[in-house]
């Protein structure tokens, strides 16, 4: 006795929007993100060499470093703030009743 | 303008008003700088400011140092070692109030910067905890 495959709905409609590919959009929230790193990863990288410069006496300005560990600072901040954000929006749709 | 403009701006007057403070305490430092007459005397540093372009990169730079008289004051000192024949020496044209009053202003200038730092630290902050 054979039994037939299972064929694939044809029918089922695509996830369009959902499938559409993500990496090739520039202004994919993924993207985004990833950038939003890049520039946050430089500025504790400027933050950190301060320190060091700060450390083995080389800094001429103070201020400079404190401003740079501030800007870091405020910059993680934001970080940390889409990124709740973020996760909040995706809890929401998984508390989505189906 | 970027990210942080504020706070790159108040950093580059901090900058100028810290080359002020040195410029001021090397007056200071030098005002009983005697030399002999043949020679200059100390010449008194002073900071000339200059505003950077507005939105290439705003604040302001140090565009250079200029120098104060180099005659001085000639004064009748017999007892110094540099004296000369008639007696006199080469002391710098430093008012001592004047300097005073300039390292009362870079000062001033410095905390003023400092503040806008400040301020524009809370601002951002508090743009953050927008909608929380």
């Amino acid at each position: 006795m054979v039994i037939p495959p299972i064929s694939p709905l044809a029918s089922l409609p695509t996830a369009g929007v959902a499938a559409a590919p993500a990496a090739a959009d520039p202004a994919a929230f993924g993207n985004v993100l990833a950038q939003g790193m890049e520039k946050l990863q430089s500025l504790h990288r400027t933050s950190d060499s301060m320190a060091v410069q700060a450390v083995t006496g080389q800094l001429s300005d103070i201020h400079d470093y404190t401003i740079a560990a501030n800007e870091a600072a405020v910059a993680t901040q934001l970080t940390v703030a889409v990124r709740n954000k973020a996760v909040e929006a995706f809890t929401e749709i998984m508390r989505m009743p189906m | 303008m970027t990210l942080f403009g504020a706070m790159n701006t108040a950093g580059s007057g901090l900058v100028l008003q810290r080359k002020w403070l040195d410029a001021v305490s090397d007056n200071i430092a030098n005002i009983n700088t005697v030399r002999s007459t043949s020679g200059n005397a100390f010449q008194a540093r002073y900071v000339v400011a200059q505003a950077n372009d507005y939105g290439n990169a705003a604040g302001v730079q140090v565009a250079g140092i200029e120098y104060g008289d180099a005659a001085g004051r000639v004064v009748y000192q017999p007892d110094h070692p540099l004296a000369d024949a008639d007696g006199n020496v080469r002391m710098p044209d430093i008012d001592l109030s004047d300097q005073m009053t300039q390292l009362i202003m870079a000062q001033r200038g410095y905390q003023a910067n400092l503040a806008v730092v400040e301020r524009a630290q809370a601002a951002y902050q508090q743009a953050i905890g927008l909608g929380r």
